[in-house]
């Protein structure tokens, strides 16, 4: 499933991760973090994860990550996954 | 946190006096017109952090000193303006800003387009630099030996810019002439690039392209920061032939740049000096001379403005090609309209 528009959840501040989903082919991650070395794969693995949870199967991710603990990365990408679907009135509470 | 009304002077002054206390000190209307929003954050009612948006462009950015440490604050500035632009629709931003401050920029998620002794332009978000390249066409096989590019505003095309992309298609495999996307001209930016193209149908080899973001023209970067007026047009040239240079030429194979000759503007001379520095030995410069009508006039989009106001459209076909001068003739009523409106607003 493609998402309906442009989305954006997170800040820039510690401890916390900016995820921007937009229009793409496939899922792609693009991880801006000062600890990618030791944690980008996961980070990545949690970001795709929780969209497969959405069926969202292309989608341009662009993330921002302030040193996330897995649990906010889950929260911020099916913040911005919702609000791409348009369906933010709607939590989807399974995706817990 | 609170949000100001800098067209307020009441909001203004303090706001203004906080940042030339951090060395900002542009504050000319031409940077200010274009700020669509400001936001302060305050401790114990004492200023300490400030930031703008103009449209998808974040600007006047400062920190107290006490407040730099770790970039705390700055993190918390930057990422709330992002999320006020994204909530007005603007999910690509850019941000024009001194050399040293590129670092903390990258840290968050800022990627760094050019750079210029004086200052730097990055950006963020989507679609970025990658995207634009993505969609430009590409010169295959034997039409990649030898590319050339042109860049112009064409407000509107004349049989000057015709003669310019005519040398350049005669001299090179493959021509792209970049239109700029900014919309501030008299024609707006579709009716730019269509007369481009309807001009240019005969030279196959040439394809005309929107300019994106990233062909910013002469008068739109961001100069704020600077404090000496004299280095403005300095920086901003240097600035536009590093992006060019870097991010466009390069990847798409460009080796040539064909600039008209520029005898009656001071900042456009040094413009092309700048460009001319910039980009050989990568992307060699070729200055052409102003082509001449008929009559032995130099032909000029100005002049032809000024025969759209004065509805001089009999000598129209001295100055454009055909098609310019068909959509000058049918659509002259409403360019006089908007040139009127110009004027009001002036």
């Amino acid at each position: 499933m493609k998402i309906k528009q442009t989305a954006m959840a997170g800040t820039l501040e510690s401890s916390d991760i900016q995820i921007t989903l937009s229009d793409g082919q496939g899922v792609n991650v693009d991880l801006d973090s000062s600890v990618k070395a030791l944690y980008g794969d996961e980070i990545i693995r949690v970001i795709k994860e929780t969209l497969k949870e959405y069926d969202i199967t292309d989608v341009q991710v662009k993330a921002v990550d302030k040193g996330a603990l897995n649990c906010t990365i889950k929260a911020r990408t099916m913040a911005a996954a919702q609000r791409a679907l348009g369906t933010a009135d709607q939590p989807k509470w399974e995706a817990f | 946190m609170r949000q100001l009304n800098i067209k307020i002077a009441r909001h203004r002054r303090p706001w203004q006096n906080f940042l030339a206390k951090q060395g900002i000190s542009g504050f000319a209307p031409s940077e200010l017109m274009p700020v669509t929003a400001t936001f302060a954050w305050y401790e114990e009612d004492q200023m300490v952090a400030t930031g703008s948006l103009a449209g998808s462009t974040i600007k006047y950015v400062a920190i107290a000193p006490d407040y730099q440490e770790g970039g705390r604050t700055f993190n918390q500035v930057v990422s709330y303006l992002i999320n006020q632009a994204a909530t007005a629709g603007h999910f690509h931003l850019m941000v024009f800003t001194k050399p040293q401050y590129v670092q903390s920029f990258s840290y968050v998620g800022f990627h760094l387009l050019a750079q210029s002794t004086y200052g730097a332009v990055l950006e963020t978000g989507t679609p970025d630099i990658n995207d634009y390249r993505h969609c430009l066409p590409q010169f295959n096989g034997e039409m990649r030996s030898r590319i050339g590019a042109v860049v112009i505003n064409a407000n509107p095309f004349t049989r000057g810019h015709l003669a310019l992309v005519k040398r350049a298609s005669a001299e090179c495999s493959g021509v792209y002439v970049f239109v700029v996307s900014e919309d501030r001209s008299l024609f707006t930016t579709d009716e730019r690039r269509q007369l481009v193209a309807a001009g240019t149908k005969e030279l196959t080899n040439v394809r005309v392209v929107p300019g994106g973001d990233y062909m910013v023209s002469s008068t739109t970067f961001p100069a704020y920061f600077l404090k000496d007026q004299d280095t403005v047009v300095h920086y901003q040239a240097q600035l536009d032939a590093d992006l060019f240079k870097r991010q466009i030429a390069q990847p798409l194979g460009i080796k040539r740049r064909y600039l008209g000759q520029e005898p009656f503007s001071a900042t456009t001379a040094i413009y092309n000096q700048e460009l001319n520095s910039v980009l050989p030995p990568a992307v060699e410069v070729k200055i052409i001379p102003r082509a001449q009508n008929a009559a032995g006039d130099v032909i000029s989009a100005t002049k032809v403005r000024q025969m759209i106001a004065d509805g001089d459209v009999d000598h129209l076909s001295m100055m454009v090609p055909p098609s310019t001068q068909q959509f000058i003739v049918e659509n002259l009523p409403a360019l006089q309209q908007r040139i009127s409106e110009r004027k009001h607003q002036a």
